[in-house]
């Protein structure tokens, strides 16, 4: 039987929390979702594949508002003024050093893919499932980050 | 001074190009290692190289080697810049060649701390 390790939910948020906090700056911080968003989060999500001795996909979906907002502040640019193509390059890098972080915590060598970004929703694949999901909330926006490993031997769906 | 910053990331290179910018570097630009590798060719000649290790076409670490093997760049001064960080990564980076190995996500002054150590800041970066 393989075991599946995930990372802890203090692990990712901690992550979060300093990525966060170094590209936005620290006037506002992140905190974990009192009432976290019970369904999907509508805007859009960032996903990297981790390959190797731990594999996982990590997921980041945040709302339209704050996707504008953080991409904003990475390229150093009014919110309102950044297009598509500059959400799709800033949301890449979040996941990448988030995802690259959160790999960091777990046993290697493992290699992280180039990152995946789209408008709404990323569907994983079959064999992974949900194991730590973390809802937090940064100026009033819902941001989520989803950690989904290999399901159990034997578990199928 | 030149600072060559090579990743695929435009928000990333955005990033560098302004905390080296402070410091008082001009900056090119380069998506990947091959077009870095195309510069170096055409006649650029940075005195540091700002590199990511995953990055499409050719990774950083690639880059760091096919440099290093060329001794028309033997004084190019070559910085990782990477979310890659585990200890056997770092190890190989640097025994390749790299200089120096900065993880992701990093403050300006981390850079500005490595840039020191390797005797290429010339201008604190303002608070």
């Amino acid at each position: 039987m393989i075991a599946v390790e995930e990372p802890s939910l203090d692990d990712v948020y901690a992550v979060v929390e300093e990525v966060w906090t170094t590209f936005l700056g620290s006037d506002e911080p992140i905190l974990p979702a009192f009432e976290p968003q019970p369904g999907p989060i509508e805007g859009w999500t960032a996903a990297v594949t981790v390959t190797g001795a731990w594999e996982a996909m990590v997921l980041v979906t945040l709302g339209d508002r704050l996707s504008r907002t953080m991409t904003g502040r990475m390229l150093g640019i009014a919110d309102d003024e950044s297009s598509s193509e500059d959400l799709t390059d800033a949301l890449g890098e979040l996941v990448n050093v988030i995802g690259g972080n959160v790999k960091s915590l777990m046993a290697g060598p493992s290699t992280l893919s180039l990152p995946l970004v789209a408008q709404g929703a990323i569907s994983t694949t079959s064999h992974l499932e949900e194991a730590c999901r973390v809802d937090l909330t940064w100026s009033g926006d819902p941001l989520r980050v989803t950690v989904c490993v290999p399901r159990a031997e034997g578990e199928h769906r | 001074m030149h600072a060559l910053i090579i990743d695929d990331s435009r928000t990333m290179r955005s990033i560098l190009r302004r905390i080296v910018t402070e410091l008082g570097f001009e900056t090119s630009e380069a998506g990947n290692g091959q077009e870095a590798l195309d510069l170096l060719e055409g006649g650029l000649q940075p005195e540091l190289c700002l590199i990511d290790w995953n990055m499409p076409l050719m990774d950083g670490y690639t880059f760091v080697t096919r440099v290093r093997a060329d001794p028309r760049w033997r004084n190019l001064t070559l910085m990782m810049v990477t979310t890659e960080s585990e200890h056997g990564q770092i190890v190989r980076a640097l025994a390749a060649g790299a200089h120096e190995y900065v993880i992701k996500p990093f403050t300006p002054d981390a850079i500005v701390e490595k840039l020191e150590l390797l005797g290429l800041a010339v201008k604190e970066v303002p608070a």
